[in-house]
């Protein structure tokens, strides 16, 4: 599923990355500890984090994830954003908990 | 806990129920040596050494008299996932110091997160106490004086709406002045 969808389906607020709806959402990945994401996602996971700092994109980037998603409506650094458009990294947003939304996701994935 | 800053409020509220008068707080930030250190000081009551030789377990003790809560334990645990420790100092009496340091690049080690607003919450919950806080990037200081502040503003209080949001903008700024560009979150 192209993470626009994925995004709409899932009612999720698009802060970033317009270039980056249209990749493939092929799983999904939660966790806060960027270095554990980094040796145990998987390329194509959606990953939630209540991170918002620019380190995010970096570890997005290496693993291959195209889009981050924010739960519980918090606030993402303007720089954060910035990065993530010139990676073409979308950042969606939802006042959800990571359990709500994965929940919703696993009858979608 | 998202970033340093709020582990920063959770040190300072100890020092405030351990009586200090005094509190004092350095950011420092050394590019050459890739570390960061925190260590925040007060003039408190301090621990008794057997205490204090378990105060980064939050299981040690429940007796009451306990006044660390999980604020230690989970600053620590920060501190270790960044590469980095954190130790304790204490005399009865005297004070305590918490320091922690951080491997300054390594992708765990937390934001600074909003420093001025930190400032601003601890000044208007506790107005009394005199807060000095330096940030400090090996070459140039900034330095934040409650009781400086206090003298100059004379029969202003320092709560004042407008005074509040002086300070919160004046520390963010020296965070930019200082850390900007060294801190990987912090934009020159």
């Amino acid at each position: 599923m192209k993470v626009r969808e994925f995004a709409e389906q899932l009612n999720m607020e698009i802060l970033t990355g317009q270039k980056g709806l249209e990749k493939d959402v092929m799983g999904m990945y939660i966790c806060d500890l960027l270095s554990w994401v980094m040796s145990h996602a998987s390329k194509g996971d959606a990953w939630i984090t209540v991170h918002t700092h620019v380190n995010i994109v970096a570890v997005a980037l290496l693993v291959d994830i195209p889009c981050i998603i924010i739960p519980e409506g918090i606030v993402v650094e303007e720089a954060t954003l910035n990065k993530a458009s010139e990676e073409d990294i979308a950042i969606l947003r939802t006042s959800k908990t990571a359990y709500q939304i994965a929940y919703e996701a696993g009858k979608l994935l | 806990m998202r970033d340093l800053s709020l582990h920063l409020m959770d040190i300072i509220q100890n020092a405030i129920t351990a009586k200090a008068s005094k509190i004092s707080i350095l950011i420092c930030a050394d590019r050459e040596s890739d570390l960061l250190e925190i260590a925040v000081k007060d003039n408190g009551i301090g621990m008794e050494s057997d205490f204090l030789k378990d105060v980064a377990n939050p299981f040690a003790t429940t007796r009451d008299t306990r006044r660390i809560g999980l604020g230690i334990p989970l600053f620590e645990a920060s501190a270790n996932r960044a590469s980095g420790e954190l130790k304790v100092t204490s005399k009865k009496f005297v004070g305590t110091e918490v320091k922690a340091n951080f491997k300054l690049s390594h992708i765990d080690r937390l934001p600074l997160g909003d420093l001025g607003q930190t400032m601003e919450g601890i000044i208007l919950a506790w107005p009394d106490i005199e807060y000095d806080l330096t940030l400090d990037n090996k070459n140039v200081r900034f330095n934040f004086n409650s009781t400086d502040i206090k003298k100059r503003l004379g029969e202003v209080p320092i709560t004042q709406f407008e005074v509040i949001k002086w300070i919160g903008e004046y520390v963010n700024d020296g965070v930019k002045t200082i850390f900007g560009g060294i801190l990987y979150e912090i934009l020159s």
